[in-house]
């Protein structure tokens, strides 16, 4: 069980490296994929909505501390994504639903949900509608992190095949 | 308390949603960008709109506690009301007499009266100035609505003044428009009357009647009342007038005597004044 943790957790890091090192090469029109969002969503469908909401949390706050941009904000919309994602939780159906297009759809609701809450904040004070942030960049990214989403789901595809 | 823990495990994914959300909150409002300032002015607006609202709904304890407040108040401005009243009327009381010390020819005596004597017939009142002040008998008393009485005894700081609505009293006077002379006197009731008045003599009602010059006590022009009433009673030669007095007695405060002797040859002259009692 610790181990299961601390393998998370160290693919959570590797993951948040990547996320603000790496992922930048794949924007799209300054539009990049969320694939912290992928793995909280995982996370939540794997070990439940209290797993999910603790990791989202966890995930978010690290996030934040690596990055030093709005302190707190990522750990609030992550813990809600995990949260929402934990709804989604099926003991019986996990690989099921990992391996069809449920995981994809599952990622773009969270997606959106986080997106809105995160601008919602995001955009108080500043010159960015919120309206105009929401549509321009929270959909298109939510839109593109399920696509993203599209490889781990081909993955489980594979190996829970039969 | 396993009950208590049971509901906790039932709710554990809010519970610890909640909790970390509050973190991530406290988390934000650490950070010092324009988006926190944003939402904190927000929250004070939201704070405020709610405030507003709920203030709305009574606060038992605190309008009981306002209520107290605003009756002592009520009661200190009264008092205060009361005082300034009271401070006009005096002002207002002093003006009057400040005026008619300028306009009368001989010097006044100005007191207070500290003692009445309202029941009978026989009215006096007490005054808080005697021989060491000037006051002598028979001297005049007046205020500013009039004619008030005359001095019938003294002591060193203090004197007694008969009242013009005294059994005893009697002056001379006169209507002041037709200029015809009377004596006036009072029997008891709500008018002086003016006596020796012929019926063929010229005299109306709202008539002014002044003390005459045929007065060897009182000074003349002195206003003593309006005529009020004016009746003939058949076999009678004279007419029966009724004054309505100008100065109200029983709301006397402070008054002048009117520091003039009688002429003491003029008295002679005419014979002993009667000392009424």
């Amino acid at each position: 069980m610790i181990g299961k943790h601390f393998k998370y957790a160290l693919i959570s890091l590797l993951l948040i490296v990547a996320q603000t090192q790496a992922v930048r090469l794949l924007s799209i029109e300054e539009i990049t994929p969320d694939i912290l969002m992928i793995w909280i969503v995982y996370i939540a469908l794997r070990l439940g909505q209290f797993s999910g909401t603790l990791w989202g949390f966890a995930i978010g706050l690290v996030f934040d501390l690596v990055t030093g941009n709005f302190i707190g904000l990522s750990a609030m919309t992550k813990t809600i994504s995990g949260f929402v994602a934990g709804y989604f939780y099926n003991e019986n159906k996990t690989h099921l639903i990992l391996r069809s297009y449920q995981f994809i759809v599952i990622v773009l609701v969270v997606g959106v949900i986080h997106n809105v809450i995160y601008f919602l904040i995001f955009t108080q004070g500043s010159d960015i509608g919120f309206f105009r942030a929401v549509v321009q960049y929270g959909f298109s990214t939510a839109l593109y992190t399920s696509i993203v989403t599209l490889l781990p789901m081909l993955s489980f595809a594979r190996k829970y095949q039969g | 308390m396993q009950r208590f823990l049971d509901i906790l495990l039932l709710f554990k994914e809010y519970l610890v949603l909640t909790f970390l959300i509050v973190i991530s909150i406290i988390l934000l409002a650490g950070n010092d960008n324009t988006q926190l300032h944003a939402i904190r002015a927000y929250t004070v607006g939201f704070i405020g709109v709610i405030q507003n609202t709920l203030s709305v709904i009574p606060n038992v304890f605190e309008l009981k506690r306002e209520n107290e407040v605003l009756r002592q108040l009520n009661i200190n401005l009264s008092d205060e009301v009361n005082r300034l009243r009271e401070a006009r009327l005096e002002n207002r009381k002093l003006k009057e007499m400040l005026n008619l010390k300028e306009e009368m020819p001989h010097p006044l005596i100005s007191a207070d009266v500290i003692g009445k004597s309202l029941h009978l017939l026989r009215n006096t009142i007490t005054l808080s100035a005697g021989e060491k002040d000037g006051v002598r008998v028979d001297m005049p008393v007046i205020c500013e609505f009039g004619l008030v009485g005359k001095i019938i005894a003294t002591s060193s700081h203090y004197s007694i003044g008969q009242l013009v609505i005294n059994k005893d009293f009697r002056a001379s006077a006169k209507v002041q428009r037709s200029r015809i002379d009377g004596i006036i006197g009072w029997d008891g009731g709500e008018f002086f009357h003016l006596k020796n008045i012929a019926k063929k003599q010229d005299i109306r009602e709202g008539d002014l009647i002044v003390t005459s010059e045929y007065s060897s006590v009182f000074p003349s022009n002195i206003k003593i009342g309006i005529v009020a009433a004016i009746s003939e009673i058949p076999g009678n030669l004279f007419k029966d007038v009724d004054v309505q007095p100008s100065v109200d007695y029983a709301s006397l405060e402070q008054v002048f005597i009117v520091a003039m002797p009688p002429d003491s040859e003029r008295v002679l002259i005419e014979g002993p004044v009667p000392r009424l009692r």
